[in-house]
């Protein structure tokens, strides 16, 4: 082959080989702007609007949803039971889910069947796992409250208690969430190098230690990851809080921002300060990205 | 024999997703096509909060199957859902651009979805519905003079009380007004080692908004005048105090001890001896302690104070202003709350039949809350009266949370409830 085609072959390769590559990632790009980038745009713009859903009129009104939503006690408590919410989900489920993994990583008999316990309400329907709770919180029959009888307490009415609500919920959200966020910690320790362990023991580290200088720095990867994720998740919960303790709880005490979008598009018909609300959503979970990857992200590349 | 192939080119792969995308727009953006308006066959949507259940859905599958004889063409797809799923459902079919053709919903729904254009006027008039009707039942179906709904069953909130818990201790009437009622409730309450075991007077089992509002009407406030809200005039705030008192002060009932919704209410366990509550605690109470009705131990009674109130909603029937087949959809309309459709609807919810032929029925006479409801109509009133009333009656759970809870008198409760419901009124004006 003469060497001056080559250059020419090269770039009609490369071009050819970029359009079907295009053409490709089209269906993927299409459905992303179609489904994600138009809504999140229509999303931002209503946000600024009077949108009457029933009459189909749009009337641009500046800031009013932003003060009329701040100025709402009830949008500004969710907004506080979100954060308790994700305060609360979030560290308490990675920590038991990291113990777990470390528990889960050793080889031992019928090691599968334990992960897949562990795993199994993950993938579990929401809605079928909040109607088993209920019936386990139920003040009278119900095994919380039996069990706590056995040792003398008497148990509160979980689910229609404003003091005890948002706890009980807290608790199954815990409980659900552990699965996945053990999964990844499972999957980060089994990837981890045994030649850096090694070393640690001819130096005469401890498992302690060990666990401390080499296991949790070499898991900050996995931590970021699920950390993000759970936020993600933790801010975005829904289910478990409607089927648990339906029209946001007793007293409002279990109402989180996603339900109070859900109460202000559909039962108000207000979708403007619906929109409004997925805006601040939305800029929670950007500022809270922000922080996380500040805290965890920089030594991605640790090892 | 080997089959030809050749191979994907570039162009046959680029007219292959051409044809997909045509293809998949075409069948997207097609839908069936329309019809002549008038015409004979019409393929009609239907929405209903009320035939939810089994029985209903196969109560509503058979009833349909008359209509259809009658109109042969016509073939009628129902949406079942519940009224607490009715907005979205409503709201997703109009924004869509798939609006039902026929809508079943409840009391004070009429004006809002009227305003924003949803309805059709039905172009019955007034006096020709009260023929077949209660006028009770036929009002909420009137907007302006106009009417956009029939009715096809009614639903009430009253006092209800377990005879045989009244007469252990020695009351052998139920109370003639709230007064009385508090004390009792006060007499009635049980607790053992301070935890409620019998609550004197049960007021969250109901839905708290239904609660509050005969109350509120029986102290003689009201919700609007003139398009304004007056829920938070001094008789309605005393309706407030009233249920405080049940809770806070004379700790009749704990906040927490039930709740709306509980598969078995207090009163059927025995757990509370008297009640607010909706007329179905009828068919709530046959279905898991029967023996209650056989030794006649429930009965209802008005919540009275300056004046007696029953509170009343129901399910009216209307008709889609965007429906492509409006004589069939009407037909539908007229069928649903028509004299064979409404005693059977009420029967499978436990609700009264709206139709007038059917108000000395034997399921009527056979069930007593019903039966107690339908001689007392005429002291019921209906929430909503402004466009605005599905928004405003949001506000009023966690108004009346608060004054329950602690955490605001019920004047401030009120007052803020109120507060808000001037501002939707004035941003919906």
């Amino acid at each position: 082959m003469p060497r001056s085609e080559r250059p020419g072959r090269k770039r009609k390769f490369g071009h050819e080989r970029r359009r079907v590559a295009l053409l490709l990632l089209a269906p993927s790009v299409i459905h992303l702007v179609w489904w994600i980038g138009l809504p999140v745009l229509a999303t931002f713009a209503l946000a600024f609007t009077d949108y009457d859903i029933l009459a189909g009129t749009v009337t641009f009104n500046g800031l009013d949803n932003f003060q009329e939503i701040f100025g709402d006690p009830t949008w500004n408590s969710s907004i506080w039971h979100t954060v308790v919410f994700t305060f609360f989900t979030v560290p308490v489920a990675m920590a038991i889910a990291v113990v777990l993994a470390l528990l889960l990583n050793v080889k031992m008999r019928g090691s599968a069947w334990y992960r897949t316990a562990v795993f199994m309400p993950h993938v579990t329907a929401t809605v079928a796992i909040a109607l088993v709770w209920m019936w386990m919180f139920e003040p009278r029959l119900g095994v919380v409250n039996t069990m706590l009888g056995w040792v003398g307490i008497d148990g509160p009415v979980w689910l229609a208690d404003p003091d005890w609500a948002l706890t009980a919920v807290i608790v199954v959200s815990i409980w659900k969430g552990i699965g996945i966020k053990m999964l990844i910690y499972l999957a980060a320790l089994q990837a981890m190098p045994n030649d850096v362990y090694e070393a640690a023991r001819i130096d005469g580290a401890s498992q302690v230690r060990q666990f401390f200088s080499i296991t949790l720095p070499l898991l900050k990867p996995a931590t970021f990851f699920v950390l993000v994720v759970s936020i993600i998740d933790s801010f975005q919960a829904f289910d478990q809080l409607y089927v648990l303790t339906p029209d946001g709880g007793p007293g409002n005490s279990t109402t989180v921002m996603t339900y109070e979008i859900y109460r202000t598009a559909f039962k108000e018909f207000n979708m403007g300060a619906a929109c409004a609300q997925s805006v601040v959503l939305f800029a929670f979970l950007l500022v809270l990205m922000l922080i996380s990857r500040r805290l965890t992200g920089k030594e991605d590349d640790v090892r | 024999m080997r089959p030809r192939t050749s191979p994907l080119s570039r162009r046959r792969l680029l007219g292959l997703g051409a044809a997909t995308a045509a293809g998949a727009a075409l069948s997207a953006c097609g839908g069936p096509a329309p019809q002549k308006e008038g015409g004979g066959d019409a393929s009609l949507r239907l929405l209903t909060p009320i035939f939810d259940r089994a029985d209903g859905q196969k109560l509503l599958t058979s009833l349909l199957t008359d209509f259809k004889k009658d109109h042969p063409g016509v073939s009628v797809q129902v949406d079942y859902t519940e009224y607490g799923k009715l907005n979205e459902k409503l709201a997703t079919s109009i924004v869509g651009g798939q609006p039902y053709d026929v809508m079943l919903m409840g009391v004070g729904w009429i004006p809002p979805f009227v305003e924003k254009g949803v309805l059709a006027d039905l172009g019955t008039s007034q006096s020709e519905l009260e023929r077949l009707y209660n006028p009770r039942v036929v009002q909420p179906g009137i907007y302006e003079g106009k009417t956009y709904a029939r009715p096809i069953l009614l639903d009430t909130r009253m006092g209800i009380y377990r005879k045989d818990i009244l007469a252990e201790a020695g009351i052998d009437a139920p109370p003639k007004d709230l007064t009385e009622l508090k004390e009792m409730g006060k007499e009635l309450t049980v607790r053992k080692g301070g935890k409620l075991t019998r609550a004197g007077v049960d007021i969250l089992s109901n839905d708290l908004r239904q609660t509050y509002l005969p109350v509120m009407w029986a102290h003689g406030a009201d919700l609007f005048a003139d398009g304004k809200p007056v829920f938070d005039s001094d008789e309605a705030v005393d309706a407030l105090q009233w249920m405080v008192d049940i809770i806070r002060t004379e700790k009749i009932e704990d906040y927490g001890f039930t709740q709306k919704g509980a598969v078995v209410a207090p009163l059927v366990q025995g757990r509370a001896a008297m009640m607010v509550g909706h007329n179905d605690m009828w068919r709530q109470v046959s279905e898991s302690a029967p023996e209650l009705i056989a030794e006649d131990k429930i009965a209802g009674f008005m919540l009275n104070q300056q004046r007696p109130a029953l509170f009343q909603g129901g399910t009216l029937a209307t008709l889609s202003a965007k429906t492509r087949y409006p004589e069939q959809a009407k037909a539908l309309v007229e069928f649903l709350s028509g004299e064979k459709v409404s005693p059977q609807a009420a029967e499978q919810r436990g609700n009264i039949p709206a139709v007038l032929s059917a108000a000395d029925s034997e399921y009527v006479r056979s069930n007593k809350l019903v039966s107690f409801a339908v001689n007392n109509l005429d002291h019921a009133f209906s929430e909503g009266g402004v466009p605005t009333w599905l928004e405003i009656r949001e506000e009023f759970k966690p108004a009346l949370e608060s004054a329950l809870l602690g955490k605001s008198s019920p004047a401030d409760a009120l007052r803020g409830l109120a507060e808000k419901a001037e501002a939707i009124i004035a941003k919906g004006a």
